[in-house]
């Protein structure tokens, strides 16, 4: 065991595949010497070379395709991009191709490829560099969706990404990558559609996501205070997603409150309520409630960006109405 | 140049092939036996056949929506083809691409595909694995004038050649962008213009002479496996049909199209075998029924396929999710 | 009324070279301002009507829109009247039409096959050859501007003709007494059986090679005569070598770039105005100044004659400095 930051658990099970597996390799915007946008692939390119660590122009859809038809040909290619944002510009590549290639095809291709995504609000860095973009990519049939919230989830996830024979789309909130946690270094990869449960309570079930999960940790301390004691779901993958362990807590709890820093309408926390009146309604005893970010493009004033997306007091307001 | 007797007749089985199947897929179409969109490659066969005509089994290619004409050359199996634009169990895709998305995976083909431009960029992926993984495979990368104005062209080739990597961008000029003739839709007229913005070899070959693409594409292609890099030949060619089974092309002037029929690659080919006592009319002939009776053979085979189980429709989205998709 | 031509093929510069012999391709926009720059100096130096041929991409049409819009066009310019098939049967026409209308000088932008091209349709004016690929013995590269200066003292009589021309040889290439084709510089007779990509390179397959000018220096096919024998305008005689006989090997430089080790034996003068046969027993081409064009058959015979019947050619800088000499540049 040792204590890492999340961006060094990320950069830890990259370089632990990468010196198993010569076929794995990672590509990105300034991701060699420079070591990446936000530092993760810092001191990478010294081990492994600029071959296997590989500056590409700023070309978002030339990553990614360049990942698929990589994938598709024998290799494990890791993608960074800086930011979700930016997928936008190559979402044909992830959306149209690497996501259907397989079925296009009838099978006979598959696509051992991650895509990694750093997201989030929180930097002041304004509207084209701060959003939360899961749903849009959760709903595409053919990518699998990650996203951690502590370093040993981030490091076994990593590892189970990077050996998944299918297109991976890692996100990574930028306000995470200092977090520090135990990380067992000989620890196996993390399943997919395994949730945890990040701490245990009986009044009220919280399932959050990212960044969100620590909030939800903060009100937890507060309102254990006043008696109330929150049970918080983490995910971990939105695609596949752990039903059985939601089903299981809102079974004990009977009380659903889903929080996530995307815009609210349309949003992967729409998704989490849906599935649950749909499947899990009987043991329900009052309206689920989601806690998002206000429906605007992510202001750049520090004043207006703080108002925007939820934190742990939105939360102990929201959890005590509830209960 | 290494081009005996039976490697011409080998391109010119190809071509009928090609031309064979087109032909019953348009009339197929216009029956109602085939859905969807269909578009053909009737009247470019030699750009493919060329090009393919030099790649070995385990080199690549990526193809696009006008495709069925590079899995032939590619060696794909008519029989499977046909079973595919039938939409049945048996087709290449097992019923789950169509005519946009036919590919034999298992012979380099790395998808057609529906989104105009988008080979380019996983070509460029898999000249990068090639390189990446110390073999000598290249990939042709098969895309339409259309695409050039798209942004995959760009990035594709810079970064092909900022890494110098095995791809062989060939562009099957046709002279329209759907609709659209190529003098409305860019402000050049020979693609292999914009390959010195990325310091690559351009070339402008005849792309309804068999001959002429051939040889384009061998030095390419020698070039890409010496580790010297991308290359772009533009294969100025013209489909005899509309961008899809359906369109009525209203927008080629007569002239036009008779100018470029008179140009067909096909009995071009013909008349030099002929010329050169390559092969006589009636050992023509013969190739002719025996590729005629393939096709006849692969729509029968299409014909009593059975349709994919309802079932299959979760199956081959992931390797290893199924059931969980259906939930 | 003081009239040039401009002849301009947009297919040149394009070709297999590219990637056979490490030539760069020739954007036609390119060709544009070349245009633009030869109306300009000869509109500057008295020409008073130009005549341009249509194309496909439109090159003397862009030429008069951005010129119109940058307000510097004053000449006038038309743009000649007939069908346009995008193949060499263009050039050809344009060069007779302009022959017919009375143009004084031509000049003409491409490669060897666009001069091969005009000489067919045009003997009696003279033409100024611009080069638009690397690989070219017969159009030079020069400045648009330079051309259209030449072009103009040309068309306004400064310069003695006689001096400042030259009445350049061509190969005609003879089967059954009928002329089929000409080259001006070079016929090169190779085993291949097919025109493909028209540019020839692989010499392997090569047997004969025929000239009426050879040097060193003129990159292309007719080196492998030039390496052994230099032979100018002014010699009243062409050449022609066998390759792959005898014992003496030479270096040549057959294209820009391309150093080939070549046998040959001693090239055979090739008398002007005399026919000489040609027998083949063997199926091949003729590639008529470096792209291949006539494909011939075992047994045919053909006849092939040196004749000073070829375009006039004008010397661009003897041309310029005997108009400097009588003032042409001085201001009226």
């Amino acid at each position: 065991m040792k204590e890492l930051s999340m961006m060094e658990a990320i950069r830890e099970a990259m370089t632990k595949k990468m010196r198993e597996d010569p076929t794995v390799f990672i590509m990105g915007e300034d991701v060699g010497a420079f070591g990446g946008c936000f530092g993760v692939t810092s001191g990478m390119y010294e081990e492994f070379g600029q071959e296997r660590v590989r500056d590409t122009p700023i070309s978002e859809g030339a990553i990614i395709g360049c990942a698929v038809g990589a994938a598709a040909t024998g290799t494990r290619p890791i993608a960074e991009l800086m930011f979700i944002d930016f997928v936008t510009v190559g979402a044909d590549q992830l959306v149209n191709q690497a996501a259907k290639m397989r079925y296009m095809v009838g099978g006979k291709i598959k696509l051992p490829m991650v895509v990694r995504l750093p997201l989030g609000a929180g930097t002041r860095a304004a509207a084209q560099h701060s959003q939360s973009l899961e749903a849009w990519i959760a709903h595409i049939p053919g990518l699998k969706v990650v996203y951690p919230s502590v370093p040993s989830d981030a490091y076994g996830l990593m590892l189970k990404a990077i050996e998944d024979d299918n297109p991976v789309v890692f996100l990574e909130h930028k306000i995470l990558y200092g977090v520090r946690g135990e990380v067992d270094e000989n620890a196996k990869p993390i399943e997919f559609g395994k949730a945890d449960i990040k701490r245990e309570g009986k009044d009220l079930t919280v399932a959050a996501t990212g960044r969100m999960v620590h909030e939800a940790l903060k009100a937890a301390e507060e309102l254990s205070k006043e008696g109330i004691e929150i049970e918080i779901f983490d995910p971990r993958t939105l695609f596949p997603f752990d039903k059985e362990t939601l089903f299981k807590s809102i079974e004990k709890t009977n009380k659903l409150l889903i929080v996530s820093e995307e815009n609210k309408r349309g949003s992967f926390a729409g998704e989490i309520s849906a599935i649950v009146a749909e499947e899990c309604f009987d043991y329900l005893d009052a309206p689920i409630r989601r806690l998002c970010s206000v429906n605007s493009p992510v202001p750049f004033s520090p004043v207006l960006e703080d108002y925007y997306m939820p934190n742990a007091k939105d939360i102990i307001e929201a959890a005590k109405a509830i209960v | 140049m290494d081009l005996n007797n039976n490697k011409i007749i080998e391109m010119y089985t190809t071509m009928k092939k090609i031309r064979e199947f087109e032909n019953n897929a348009s009339k197929l179409f216009a029956e109602g036996q085939i859905h969807g969109f269909v578009h053909l490659y009737i009247g470019e066969e030699a750009v493919a056949t060329g090009v393919c005509a030099n790649l070995r089994e385990d080199d690549y290619i990526t193809s696009t929506h006008r495709g069925h004409g590079h899995i032939i050359a590619k060696g794909g199996d008519v029989k499977y083809m046909m079973a595919e634009l039938y939409g049945r169990e048996t087709g290449y895709c097992k019923g789950k691409g169509g005519s946009m998305h036919i590919a034999d995976a298992t012979r380099g083909i790395l998808g057609a595909n529906g989104i105009v431009g988008a080979g380019q960029n996983i070509a460029t992926g898999a000249g990068l694995s090639a390189k990446l993984r110390g073999t000598d495979q290249v990939c042709a990368c098969f895309f339409g004038d259309g695409s050039t104005n798209q942004g995959t062209f760009h990035e594709s080739l810079n970064l092909a050649s900022i890494w110098r990597l095995p791809v062989i961008f060939v562009c099957e000029n046709n002279l329209y962008g759907i609709s659209m003739h190529q003098s409305r839709h860019q402000a050049i007229q020979d693609i292999a213009d914009r390959a010195v913005a990325y310091n690559i070899p351009g070339v402008v070959v005849d792309g309804n002479d068999i001959f002429a693409v051939y040889e384009a594409a061998k030095e390419a292609i020698e070039r890409a496996r010496n580790g010297q890099g991308p290359s772009l030949i533009e294969c100025k060619t013209y489909r005899h049909h509309g961008h899809f089974e359906g369109d009525p092309a209203k927008y080629k002037p007569a002239e036009e199209v008779a100018e470029w029929m008179s140009k067909d690659p096909i009995p071009r080919l013909i008349n030099y075998m002929i010329d050169n006592n390559i092969l006589s009319k009636e050992e023509l002939t013969e190739i002719d029924n025996t590729i005629s009776k393939e096709i006849k053979e692969a729509i029968k085979f299409a014909e009593e396929s059975p349709w994919p189980p309802i079932e299959s429709v979760v199956e081959d989205i992931y390797t290893d999710i199924v059931e969980e998709v259906r939930k | 009324m003081k009239k040039i031509g401009i002849i301009a093929n947009p297919a040149s510069g394009k070709d297999i070279r590219r990637l056979v012999s490490h030539a760069t391709v020739v954007d036609n926009n390119e060709k544009i301002n070349i245009v633009k720059r030869i109306i300009l100096a000869s509109q500057g130096t008295g020409v008073e009507e130009i005549y341009i041929m249509p194309d496909t991409f439109l090159i003397g049409h862009k030429a008069i829109e951005d010129l119109t819009l940058s307000k510097e066009l004053k000449v006038s310019v038309n743009i000649l009247k007939m069908d346009v098939h995008g193949t060499l049967a263009d050039t050809i026409r344009a060069a007779k039409l302009m022959e017919d209308i009375g143009v004084d000088v031509i000049v003409v932008l491409g490669g060897d096959g666009t001069l091969r091209a005009v000489a067919k349709g045009n003997s009696k004016v003279p033409i100024i050859g611009i080069s638009t690929g690397t690989n070219n013995v017969y159009p030079k590269m020069i400045e648009g501007t330079v051309a259209g200066m030449a072009a103009s003292v040309i068309a306004m009589n400064m310069c003695d003709k006689n001096n400042t021309c030259i009445k350049d040889k061509r190969i005609e290439i003879y089967k059954n007494s009928n002329l089929l084709d000409i080259a001006l510089v070079d016929c090169v007779i190779s085993r291949q059986t097919f025109v493909g990509s028209k540019a020839i390179w692989d010499e392997q397959d090569i047997v004969k090679v025929i000239v009426t000018n050879a040097h060193p220096a003129a990159i292309g096919f007719s080196t492998i005569v030039g390496v052994r024998k230099i032979i100018t305008d002014a010699d009243d005689f062409g050449a022609s070598v066998n390759l792959n006989v005898g014992d003496d090997y030479y270096v040549a430089p057959i294209a820009a770039g391309t150093m080939k080790l070549i046998r040959i034996d001693e090239p055979e003068i090739l008398k002007i105005g005399e026919g000489y046969k040609i027998e083949f027993n063997f199926n091949g081409v003729m590639a008529l100044d470096g792209e291949r064009e006539l494909i011939f058959k075992s047994g045919e015979i053909y006849e092939v004659k040196i004749t000073r019947n070829g375009p006039i050619r004008v010397d661009v800088m003897k041309t310029i400095e005997s108009a400097q000499e009588i003032g042409f540049f001085k201001s009226k």
